[in-house]
């Protein structure tokens, strides 16, 4: 559903990404990794709009997105959450939710401000669907709460929540469980197939192996920008060139 | 939320109850005059604190389209002969596209540049009218601007004219408190926060901040209308920047996020402005006193400090019963 080819961005002089292409399948999910700086969190930025790549092309559902604007990107159904798990901090867990329903509604200005029987039917809709996804997360109780006052691990399901309110086709997530214990990390991998289960593609970004190994239907190997390897966790296991990469880095540890 | 959303229902119809009681306790005179420049004042606060406070783009254009609604709606009645009612109507009709222009431009800008832009507008505005004395009377400024009236009824004194703008104030703010807290409010309170992110929720963030820059200047221009069939007269000063700043002062003493404290800020500053003309030039030197004072006890404005402090009271006062 997702196919990248050739993509790459230069930063003033400096290649964070070069030539990188790969497909991401419905239904499936694929891990990407690579030691620090290798480019993950600016292939993201590029998937999402948030800037076009140097050179080369995104398809999503065979539309070309290389240098389409992030709130159309968002609408053709790419949701994601962030490496720094942000959540707005004027909006309570509730609205947060219900801030992802934003493009699935319609009601404008006039609409809301004059509350339109529609537009109360509308709202009342998103209040209702919002809860149902933080009940997908026992979040329900603290839906009053003011968003960055949660645990971490909350933030990290709140940031979820908020994803698939607006109904994506892909799912993409920057290092969903940092910050959690190992504890936490086991349940976000539960909800992580979960979603899976639900038909939704994913894309994520993980430095911890087990967690990537165990979720991942296959991975995308990184390094100074550049695809070294692309296979089944066993295969990126067991090649040589991925062990050489992370040698060094105190990565490796989390086999 | 659901709590909140309802008190401030109750909070809107007790308000409005109490300013459609409130003139047969004050009776004819002074102090309904003062109120009814304190509804003309709500009106241009509240749209701004749409567009400051909730939007996160500050703008000091608001007594430009002040004026503009003012400028526009006398000249319709004065120079081309038609009804009031239809000319407030018409003036907005060009506010909307003026503001439409200026805000697809400056809206490009951020902070600092946006606010100055903004201020070069209103210093546009101010010479244009200087300037363009066969149609807006120069410095002389234009009088005997016609009473709204509506068939034989003409609405010219005080009384008649606070139970006409004090419901449109009061409808306008529950306009402003319905938007807020809907799916445009919570995107615009996530666009102050980030743009980007906001974007990445599929915002179309540049037309959302343009249209509700639009939505705030009728605010101002609305109720500019009003003034000049209020008063009858109007004059460059009228939209100057004097006013503008009072305006942004409004916000600053009511708190910038508060549609309530909007209204709180105008209704102070109104009546500080009343019992500050004996010291003339002076004036002035005590509002900014003033302003300063409020910011470094509350920075939260007026609103919020007075709810904390009430709340203080209430804990100290418990202490008290209970030793
Ligand atoms: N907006 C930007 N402007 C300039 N340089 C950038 C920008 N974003 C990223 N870079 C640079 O591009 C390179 C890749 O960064 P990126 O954030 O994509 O790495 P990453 O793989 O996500 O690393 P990490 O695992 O630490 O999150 C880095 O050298 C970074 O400094
Ligand atoms: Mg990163």
């Amino acid at each position: 559903m997702l196919s990248l080819s050739s993509v790459s961005k230069k930063f003033s002089g400096l290649k964070a990404l070069s030539e990188v292409s790969f497909n991401v399948e419905s239904g499936a999910i694929k891990g990407l990794i690579g030691p620090n700086g290798a480019g993950k969190t600016t292939l993201f930025n590029i998937i999402t709009g948030v800037f076009p790549p140097s050179e080369g092309t995104v398809i999503f559902l065979g539309e070309d997105v290389g240098r389409e604007r992030p709130d159309r990107i968002a609408r053709l159904g790419i949701s994601r959450t962030f490496q720094q798990a942000f959540l707005f901090k004027s909006l309570t867990v509730w609205e947060n939710v219900m801030l992802g329903r934003h493009y699935r509604s319609k009601a404008e200005f006039f609409s809301c401000g004059l509350r339109f029987p529609w537009a109360r039917r509308e709202e009342k809709m998103i209040r209702e669907q919002s809860l149902e996804y933080l009940d997908m997360f026992g979040l329900v109780d603290k839906k009053d709460r003011i968003a960055h006052e949660l645990p971490m691990g909350e933030q990290r399901y709140l940031e979820l929540a908020r994803a698939l309110a607006t109904e994506p086709k892909l799912l993409i997530l920057d290092e969903p469980t940092s910050g959690l214990n190992d504890n936490e990390r086991a349940g976000f991998q539960d909800s992580v197939c979960r979603i899976r289960d639900m038909g939704i593609a994913l894309l994520v970004i993980e430095h911890h192996m087990k967690f990537i190994m165990e979720v991942c239907d296959d991975i995308v190997v990184l390094n100074f920008g550049v695809k070294i390897a692309e296979g089944t966790p066993k295969e990126i296991q067991n090649s040589q060139k991925v062990i050489e990469a992370y040698l060094g880095t105190e990565e490796e540890i989390d086999y | 939320m659901a709590v909140f959303k309802d008190k401030n229902k109750l909070a809107w119809s007790l308000v409005t109850a109490g300013v459609l009681i409130l003139p047969n306790i004050l009776g004819e005179g002074y102090y309904l005059s003062v109120m009814n420049f304190i509804a003309l004042y709500s009106i241009v606060a509240i749209g701004l604190c749409l567009l400051v406070g909730y939007g996160g783009q500050l703008s000091i254009s608001h007594s430009a389209f002040f004026a503009i609604g003012a400028y526009a709606s006398a000249i319709f009645c004065l120079r081309y002969g038609l009804h009031p009612l239809i000319s407030i109507v018409l003036s907005q009709s060009i506010t909307v596209p003026v503001a439409w222009g200026i805000g697809s431009v400056v809206l490009r800008l951020k902070g600092h540049y946006l606010a100055i832009a903004t201020l070069s507008f209103t210093i546009i505005v101010g010479v244009l009218i200087k300037e363009t004395a066969w149609l807006t009377g120069g410095l002389q400024g234009l009088g005997s601007i016609p009473s709204i009236s509506l068939g034989n009824f003409l609405i010219d004194s005080d009384w008649r004219f606070y139970f006409i703008v004090w419901p449109l104030t009061m409808l306008l703010l529950l306009f402003a408190l319905n938007l807020v807290d809907s799916r445009m409010g919570r995107i615009f309170r996530a666009t102050r926060e980030s743009e980007d992110i906001a974007r990445l929720f599929g915002a179309d963030v540049k037309m959302y901040k343009v249209k509700l820059f639009i939505l705030s200047s009728v605010y101002a221009s609305f109720a500019g209308s009003l003034y000049a069939h209020f008063v009858t007269f109007i004059s460059p000063v009228t939209g100057s920047i004097m006013f503008a700043i009072d305006i942004i002062m409004v916000l600053a003493f009511g708190g910038f996020t508060m549609l309530w404290g909007a209204m709180l800020g105008a209704a102070s500053l109104t009546f500080l402005n009343e019992y500050l003309t004996i010291f003339a030039d002076y004036k002035r030197a005590i509002y900014g006193l003033a302003l300063i004072v409020i910011m470094l006890f509350f920075p939260n404005g007026l609103l919020e400090g007075l709810k904390d402090s009430g709340r203080f009271l209430l804990q100290s006062a418990r202490k008290v019963g209970r030793e």
